[in-house]
């Protein structure tokens, strides 16, 4: 019994040593290099290629379709077989990826969000790609080239290949907008605000958005930040403790707390009960929403009575942009990475090459509902619903690309879940506000420090 | 949590084995002066082999490498060559204890785990002596009491958390007797939140493993008791309760780690970032390891908790002699 406790025991103290350890014992069998014909074409008869992806939990169906015929292509293209593998949640997707880090060897190719992008540049397990790599992909130019943004930290060093852009953008109720007499969304937070007012009342709020949500809030405060001009990460200083990451944050909060325009219980709400109230038809704007919201607002009591717009580009307090960085949206998507360990990578590139061809990318944006990476399949897209996303896609902004941002993002989101008593209770104080700002800063700080040792 | 909940149900009836031959012999584990002599030397110890080695394999080496990570500064830009991480020795250490809010942490961890078990102690042997003996719909009941136990704790964690929402079914209900108990997902009361959703949950543990306890007292005991002229309390008191000490010293010490290092609860409850009141170990640990990534830094605090908590509870074990057969659970 007493060595069943100190097991028990033993689990939190080798919870990280466990994962390290099992990817060590695990054996592997490596498969031959895929070679490369006279026509370009890479022959990878009999081989097989190792692919990660998240799950897409709203078409589960759809997706082992797309698999299944992705999978017969690349067959007729390439003669090579690929297995699908997917993770259900991101703290899965680490887990995969520490441990094939670790042991080297997995996937051949991964799917990544975005913003993780950095934090695996920085574990030097990915193919950097040369000119003749992207070659074997198509081309740099078939991409739309604001989602290169975040494939690596500079032109010459990038790992990720865009797949799909899910850029961030503002939902409205056009019924709500047209009853108040107001024709289109403004395009600065102040005149957002004044038309969020106009709108509150009768049982409806101008504005919803979840305080509680673990990702939203940064995004609000990084977005409104930038468009002020303190890109939160200046080479390797942090600049949280910057006026303008201030007047984010008070705008933010004061939505809730002095002007509002937005339902007092969204302090416990997260994204998607954001999105369930604006479906309901209880709120008028609903900004930071991409175009996965469309299935649910199809069938919802807000279905066709909505719209899209491109939120805000000119800072809190200003009439006009501060800096020529629109910053509609943080650079959100997938990015495709090539594991460095992989012994086909040239059969990883020609699969890479397949699903950000045009047509393959459309077919996807029709399925599942992304924006394609693909510029001409961008451009392509004559559906009036997505316009705005497209526009957003083109004015996003990269997100700081140092190994520190998973810490920063969540130093940020950290001062809104430790204001959120006080901003059920009135307001936040400026002092305290200060005093967690200057703690956001300090582990910020802390963490570039360790990214420029690194 | 399915394995761990047969594991529990494994200890449970081995407690109640161990009870139900504790008064009368020493069960497996005696080791009286008597019989040393010829079972000690005889004893087919090679058949140890296959569990000491999983053992090892499965404790001993994580164990052992967990605290090697702990002296290296192992972090994403170290990760894919671990073993040449730089060595710092105790640095890491010094930063959980010096630069992290890890003493916090412990405080909180203990301090709520022990309060829900305060709690949950009188409960689980409350509903334990009711259902000890035969009524109508007895099974039935027996079977709604170990529902919290049965559900996985992410299920429980998803229902209390959409309740305890703001304007949600708890703060409503409330609302129409005229309370307005704030918020319970965030702020200082997040810790009783905590506090409140583990004792909802693991109350049945102690009433499973009282149960046992109870089993194992004979027919003959209380024909005795009843026979001396003693009345429910004293029977309860001074004969029932010392065959329960055994049972129920174990679930204590098994429920207090299970509050200490349930992760589930808390994570889904709260999220990540949690709420400072509401920052307990593993939560800290996680954050560290997969949101920060300082693997060895994390591995640091890991083993400081682990010490912090290994020690009270040597103590204990040494106090109420759980680890030896001399003194079963049954003895008055």
């Amino acid at each position: 019994m007493r060595i069943g406790k100190s097991a028990r025991l033993g689990l939190v103290a080798a919870f990280s040593a466990t994962t390290l350890m099992l990817a060590a014992c695990g054996g592997g069998a490596d498969s031959g290099s895929g070679s490369t014909g006279s026509d370009g074409k890479v022959d990878g008869t009999g081989k097989t290629l190792n692919v990660l992806t998240g799950v897409i939990s709203q078409h589960p169906e759809e997706q082992k379709k797309w698999f299944t015929d992705i999978a017969a292509k690349f067959k007729a293209e390439t003669g090579a077989n690929v297995n699908f593998e997917t993770f259900a949640s991101a703290n899965d997707e680490l887990t995969r990826i520490q441990t094939s880090v670790v042991s080297g060897q997995g996937p051949d190719v991964y799917s990544l969000g975005t913003t993780f992008t950095p934090t695996a540049y920085a574990t030097k397990a990915f193919v950097t790609l040369t000119d003749d790599d992207w070659n074997k992909v198509g081309g740099k130019d078939r991409f739309n080239p604001a989602a290169l943004g975040i494939s690596g930290p500079d032109e010459k060093n990038q790992v990720g290949v865009p797949f799909v852009s899910r850029p961030f953008v503002m939902a409205y109720n056009k019924e709500l907008l047209a009853a108040a007499g107001i024709d289109k969304p403004a395009t600065t937070w102040d005149g957002l605000l004044d038309q969020a007012k106009k709108l509150t009342g009768n049982g409806v709020y101008g504005m919803v958005t979840g305080y509680k949500d673990n990702f939203d809030p940064w995004k609000f405060i990084w977005a409104m930040s930038v468009q002020a001009g303190d890109p939160i990460v200046d080479g390797d200083k942090a600049k949280l403790d910057d006026p303008a990451v201030k007047k984010a944050y008070e705008t933010y909060f004061g939505w809730l707390t002095k002007d509002k325009v937005i339902d007092p219980n969204a302090v416990g709400w997260s994204n998607s009960n954001a999105l369930a109230e604006f479906a309901a038809g209880h709120a008028a704007f609903f900004p930071m929403t991409t175009s996965n919201s469309i299935p649910t607002l199809e069938n919802s009591a807000v279905a066709g009575k909505y719209a899209y717009a491109v939120m805000p580009t000119t800072p809190p307090g200003k009439t006009a942009p501060a800096t020529d960085k629109p910053a509609a949206s943080i650079l959100s998507g997938d990015n495709v990475v090539v594991a460095d360990y992989s012994k086909q990578k040239d059969l990883a590139f020609a699969y890479l090459k397949l699903i950000t061809s045009k047509d393959e990318q459309l077919n996807y944006q029709k399925i599942f509902g992304d924006l394609p990476a693909n510029a001409e399949a961008l451009k392509s897209l004559d559906n009036p619903l997505l316009a705005p996303m497209a526009d957003a896609a083109a004015q996003s902004a990269a997100t700081p690309f140092t190994g520190a941002w998973g810490d920063i993002q969540l130093a940020l989101t950290n001062v809104t879940v430790q204001s959120i008593p006080e901003l059920s209770s009135g307001g936040v104080s400026d002092s305290a506000l200060t005093d967690r700002l200057k703690d956001a800063q300090s582990k910020s700080q802390a963490s570039l420090d360790r990214a420029s040792k690194g | 949590m399915s394995s761990d909940a047969s594991n529990e149900l494994l200890v449970a009836a081995e407690a109640a084995a161990t009870g139900a031959s504790g008064p009368t012999n020493g069960g497996s584990g005696n080791r009286g002066a008597k019989r040393r002599g010829l079972s000690e030397r005889n004893r087919p110890l090679w058949m140890l082999i296959p569990g000491g080695a999983l053992m090892i394999i499965i404790i001993i080496v994580p164990l052992l490498l967990g605290i090697y990570i702990a002296g290296l500064d192992l972090d994403q830009y170290t990760l894919r060559k671990w073993i040449s991480a730089p060595f710092i020795g105790v640095g890491n250490f010094v930063e959980a204890l010096s630069h992290t809010p890890l003493l916090r942490s412990v405080w909180l961890s203990v301090s709520y785990s022990l309060l829900a078990m305060i709690v949950t102690l009188p409960l689980g042997i409350a509903a334990a002596v009711a259902t000890q003996n035969a009524f109508k719909g007895r099974a039935l009941v027996r079977s709604i009491f170990l529902i919290p136990y049965v559900l996985p704790s992410f299920v429980v964690a998803t229902v209390w958390r959409t309740m305890l929402q703001p304007d949600g079914i708890v703060d409503k209900v409330l609302g129409t007797v005229g309370v307005h108990p704030g918020l319970w997902l965030n702020g200082p009361q997040s810790y009783w939140t905590l506090v409140l959703v583990q004792i909802w949950a693991s109350w049945p543990f102690i009433y499973l493993l009282a149960l046992a306890g109870l089993q194992a007292v004979d027919h003959e005991v209380h024909e005795a008791s009843a026979l001396d002229g003693a009345l429910w309390w004293k029977k309860l008191r001074f004969v029932v309760f010392p065959y329960l000490k055994g049972p129920l010293s174990l679930a204590v010490l098994i429920g207090m780690l299970h509050h200490i290092n349930n992760f589930t609860l808390p994570f889904v409850l709260f999220g990540v970032p949690a709420p400072s009141d509401v920052e307990v170990l593993p939560i800290l640990t996680y954050v560290t390891s997969f949101q920060s990534f300082r693997f060895g830094l994390s591995a640091a605090m890991a083993f400081v908790s682990l010490v912090l908590i290994a020690i009270p509870l040597f103590v204990y074990l040494r106090a109420v002699r759980l680890d030896d057969g001399e003194t079963p659970g049954g003895t008055k």
